[in-house]
């Protein structure tokens, strides 16, 4: 489904290129649950904004699908995002100031979907989470945890194919964590391509595949079998 | 979609207090004024076009000319309406009206006493055929067919009768004349140039009866039919003139013409002497005009800079909605619903602040607050239109800057909004070169005002007060001025024929004499205490005797009768002050007169004019007041006295002090008006400046905090600090300052040429202004910074 071909993303400073990225190669089949681990700074959040399309900074060949991106119009670059990507944070970053309902319901606006629609999609979701007590609640009236079901609401309320993952575990206690690990497993089951960033080596248990990633570069790359 | 954007940017604007508070309030000072000027601009281009036929009245002014002098004036002779609608086609029919307040008060009795009233008018039985105001009770027809016929304005016949209807029929009395009221009709809009409280059957009057081509002293208008084509029309008058009064114009050497006015423009046009309510200069609508959009500018300006200082604080919120999915379009109409609600709210609120100030405006600016204007179905598209455009104009800008953050930059709180600094510093730039601008303004204005004021106008205004009297009186007027002296209350009195401020009499010398030249000028009747009275200066020459001959007792015309000039009137005729003295001139009296004396010049009209060729002579019987000097002490004692010999000796008559300094005051209200309105505006500019300039600065201050407390760790006074945090506003100041003092420059120049005579140009107004905007600019400044400075830096270090 993804495709990656020679990435490099560098930063100009003064007296030479400060490679973030290199020479990525990369294939993404369609169900994969990919987990990308490495040290602070090797390249683990670049590697999940240029898939996410957040980043277009960048030197090399991204294909999605049989298309490449660089060759897509800037329209269709935004539609592909909208329609085939989903975002879950380790900050959770939900809006302050809108309620737990409408934080679910804010990609859904952007993507036009009727109100009706909406309705029923929010309404299964905070089902699913149990969090339909909560749904007028604003952010910080919430736990971490119960913040980052939100998150992940969000995130799957416009039916991504992929998912991207920055450290969805990173601000949270253990329990919490194997919660909301437990939620990817099933998202995964349900068909999803899941890519996740993580510190934590027992979360890519849950995968099918770990990328291990140092200074920019692929290290390794295994299957992990269950 | 709207429905969340609104909720969205109810939520941010209820959420961050100061940031509301000072848009809201700028906002909606800025709305009020705006709203304001709106209505009263709106009020003076709406004169005169309530009537049916308004684009086919027009009023007929007269210019006389002689020797390359001319006058215009807007009465006419009553034989002008009858003459034109009779031999005229195109005049489908006309109206005249006498308003008798330009001669005297007339005493009003209706059952119960004399009670002075000044708004009384002869109009003849077309009246209402011309100007179809509307009639309660009575037949437009009939109602003032009739000699002594009258109609009263419902206000006036409440205070008469109670109510209108009682009114109807009833007997009235007026100066001892019987008169039957045949009608009453609502009162005269404000926005009409007409305004009476009665209305005289012209028929009672003499003129009415028998109409004459001379004096010219009544407003003529026309309607012409439909088709008829004013131009041709106006060309007709010529010959009219010519066939009426040809033989007397050449007899006297006057040239004069009849011309069109547009009765719509009667109140904002050329201005002609005598008119029955005065006209607004049209240039000040315009100046209003553009300050009112200044100063919505002003409060536009405070949005966007407060919301673009803003955008750091909303990098997150912008960078996920964009990982979201949201689009640019999306993610601008967001930020242009916020700028909307903030729009919306501040009108709302500016049209309730209106109803609330809209009694003391009124009482101000003499206008009423028309209010249901804003509710009609055109006020609220024009108000709708206004918001979305207000509302447009202050989101646009930030948010084009917060809509194209890039995701992950915004994300991680990178982006610098350094892109847009530069369009925030001209917009400060701009505001305080508007304020201080405005400043200026009102400080030039008011030095001319003060200069008025204060400048030697050759006669003594001060403790003098003017006592008009009735032509009946005539022959008591003596003993009244006599019994006031006794009693010590007035130290001199005169009879004259007006205020020295406003001498209207038009004259005029002719070659004869030992004087060749031909001129206008003004004359002053008056009596032999004149000079002592108002401390005129005597250059040569003698005053007038008690003996020396009056003008009524001309006779033979072989005597010689006795005249003052003043200086400039001997210039022109090419004589020193001594050297005219004894000579002999013609001013087109039954006998030659012969120069008295000489005075200095004085200023007998408005500054907006040169002083010009004046001759005072003694003729107490063509005279309309008594000028009393007050002798020095409390004015109120002097005239309670005064008051009491009055109502002994002529207590049907009501006795109406006027002070001539307030008289005189009272000649330059529109620029009074004007200065009060620069200054009340200029205070609100600076006001919504510095709140935008406080908001500014506790962003500044804010993203500044952590580098304040590390100084102040380092030992930094409070001084220091504001220093940190001032400089950079102080250099932008100091640019608006030297754009404002251009202006001011350029301002000083083009108002002041209206007068011819006018104060210097100093550097005080600029100096003033520019102190005082600074002065309050640091203030802001420093009650921010204190705030800072005071934060605990163990507190504000420790988050990093």
């Amino acid at each position: 489904m993804i495709q990656l071909k020679e990435i490099d993303k560098y930063i100009e400073s003064r007296f030479q290129r400060v490679f973030i990225l290199k020479g990525i190669n990369l294939t993404i089949n369609e169900g994969e649950f990919i987990t990308l681990m490495g040290p602070s700074g090797a390249g683990k959040s670049t590697l999940l904004n240029i898939l996410g399309l957040l980043d277009e900074d960048y030197a090399g060949e991204y294909f999605f699908g049989d298309r490449s991106i660089k060759s897509m119009r800037e329209k269709e670059r935004s539609n592909l995002h909208k329609s085939e990507f989903g975002y879950i944070f380790q900050a959770y970053h939900l809006i302050d100031e809108l309620t737990v309902y409408e934080n679910i319901e804010t990609p859904l606006l952007y993507r036009n979907v009727s109100s009706n629609e909406r309705k029923s999609i929010i309404a299964n979701l905070l089902d699913r989470f149990n969090m339909v007590a909560k749904k007028d609640l604003f952010p910080a009236q919430l736990s971490g945890g119960q913040q980052q079901l939100v998150g992940i609401a969000r995130a799957i309320a416009g039916r991504p194919r992929v998912l991207l993952a920055d450290e969805p575990t990173g601000n949270l206690h253990s329990a919490q964590a194997r919660e909301i690990m437990e939620i990817f497993q099933e998202l995964h089951k349900e068909g999803t391509t899941i890519i996740q960033a993580t510190h934590a080596r027992e979360n890519a248990d849950f995968g099918t595949r770990l990328i291990n990633l140092v200074d920019g570069r692929i290290e390794t790359d295994e299957v992990i079998s269950k | 979609m709207w429905k969340n954007y609104l909720k969205v940017s109810f939520r941010n604007l209820q959420k961050r207090k100061l940031y509301t508070g000072i848009n809201l309030l700028g906002l909606t000072i800025a709305v009020v004024s705006f709203l304001a000027i709106s209505l009263y601009i709106h009020h003076e281009w709406s004169y005169d076009k309530m009537y049916a036929d308004y684009d086919r009245i027009y009023r007929l002014n007269q210019e006389f000319r002689s020797d390359g002098q001319a006058q215009l004036v807007s009465s006419t002779p009553s034989s002008l309406i009858p003459t034109l609608i009779d031999e005229v086609p195109e005049v489908e029919t006309g109206t005249l009206i006498f308003d008798i307040s330009i001669f005297s008060t007339v005493m009003v009795d209706a059952g119960d006493g004399n009670q002075e009233e000044k708004a009384f008018a002869y109009v003849d039985e077309n009246f209402f055929n011309v100007f179809d105001f509307e009639l309660i009770s009575g037949n437009a027809n009939q109602v003032l067919a009739e000699p002594n016929q009258m109609v009263l304005t419902k206000s006036t016949a409440e205070r008469y009768f109670g109510n209108a209807i009682a009114a109807v029929n009833k007997a009235i009395k007026i100066d001892g004349k019987d008169y039957q009221i045949t009608g009453v009709m609502e009162d005269f809009p404000s926005n009409s140039h007409i305004n009476f409280d009665f209305l005289a059957s012209f028929k009672t009057h003499r003129h009415g009866k028998n109409p004459e081509w001379s004096p010219s002293n009544y407003y003529t208008y026309v309607k012409l039919k439909p088709e008829a084509d004013p131009t041709v029309f106006e060309g007709k008058l010529g010959q009219l003139v010519d066939k009426y009064l040809g033989k007397e114009l050449a007899e006297y050497g006057y040239q004069t013409d009849f011309f069109l006015q547009p009765v719509t423009q009667i109140h904002l046009g050329d201005q002609t002497l005598g008119a029955i309510k005065p006209g607004t200069d049209i240039r000040y609508l315009y100046i209003f005009g553009v300050v009112a959009l200044l100063l919505i500018a002003i409060g536009i300006i405070n949005y966007v800079n407060l919301a673009t200082a803003e955008a750091t604080e909303r990098n997150k919120e912008v960078g996920l909605r964009k990982a979201m999915g949201a689009g640019r379009g999306q993610l601008f109409g967001q930020f242009v619903s916020e700028s909307m609600l903030l729009t919306f709210a501040s009108t709302a609120l500016s049209v309730l602040v209106l109803y609330l100030i809209a009694p003391r405006f009124s009482s101000i600016s003499g206008v009423p607050l028309r209010l249901e204007l804003i509710i009609s179905p055109i006020g609220l598209t024009m108000i709708t239109v206004f918001i979305l455009t207000m509302g447009v104009l202050a989101g646009l800008y930030p948010s084009l800057i917060l809509s194209g953050m890039e995701p992950i930059k915004a994300l991680a709180n990178k982006t610098k909004i350094g892109g847009g600094a530069w369009v925030r510093k001209s917009l400060v730039v701009f505001q305080f070169f508007v304020s201080i601008g405005l400043l200026i303004a009102t400080f030039v204005v008011k030095s001319q005002l003060t200069y008025m004021q204060e400048v030697n106008l050759g006669y003594e205004k001060e403790h003098l007060v003017s006592l008009s009297y009735h032509y009946s009186m005539r022959d008591g007027v003596e003993t009244i001025k006599n019994e006031m002296l006794r009693t010590g209350a007035a130290t001199s009195i005169s009879r004259a024929s007006d205020m020295p401020i406003h001498v209207k009499a038009g004259y005029k010398v002719f070659p004869g004499g030992d004087n060749q030249r031909e001129f206008m000028i003004t004359g002053y009747a008056v009596d032999p205490d004149i000079l002592k009275t108002i401390n005129l200066e005597l250059m040569a020459g003698n005053n007038f005797s008690l003996t020396d001959i009056k003008r009524s007792d001309l006779e033979d015309g072989t005597e010689r009768f006795p005249v003052l000039l003043n200086e400039t009137a001997v210039n022109e005729m090419g004589w020193t002050a001594e050297e005219a003295i004894g000579k002999t001139i013609n001013l087109g009296f039954s006998s030659n007169s012969e120069v008295k004396g000489v005075v200095k010049d004085f200023y007998f009209n408005s500054l907006h004019h040169q002083v010009s060729p004046m001759v005072i002579f003694n003729d107490p019987d063509e005279t309309n007041v008594l000028l009393v000097k007050l002798p020095a002490g409390n004015p109120s004692d002097h005239l309670a006295t005064l008051e009491g010999v009055w109502k002994k000796l002529v207590p049907e008559r009501p006795f109406n002090p006027v002070f001539v300094d307030q008289a005189y005051a009272r000649m330059y209200q529109s620029e009074q008006q004007a200065g009060v309105i620069f200054g009340l505006f200029s205070g609100i500019a600076i006001f919504i400046a510095c709140m935008g300039l406080f908001g500014l600065v506790s962003y500044v201050a804010l993203r500044r905090t952590r580098e304040i407390s590390i100084r102040k760790v380092l030992g930094a006074t409070q001084q220091n600090v504001i220093q940190v945090l001032a400089s950079d506003f102080l250099k932008l100041l100091s640019v608006s300052a030297v754009l404002a003092i251009a202006f001011g420059i350029w301002f000083s120049i083009t108002w002041l040429q209206d007068f011819t005579y006018k104060t210097s140009i100093t550097v005080w107004p600029f100096l003033i202004s520019i102190s005082l905007v600074f002065l309050l600019a640091i203030l802001t400044i420093a009650y921010r910074s204190w705030k800072v400075y005071t934060l605990n830096p163990a507190k504000t270090l420790k988050t990093d």
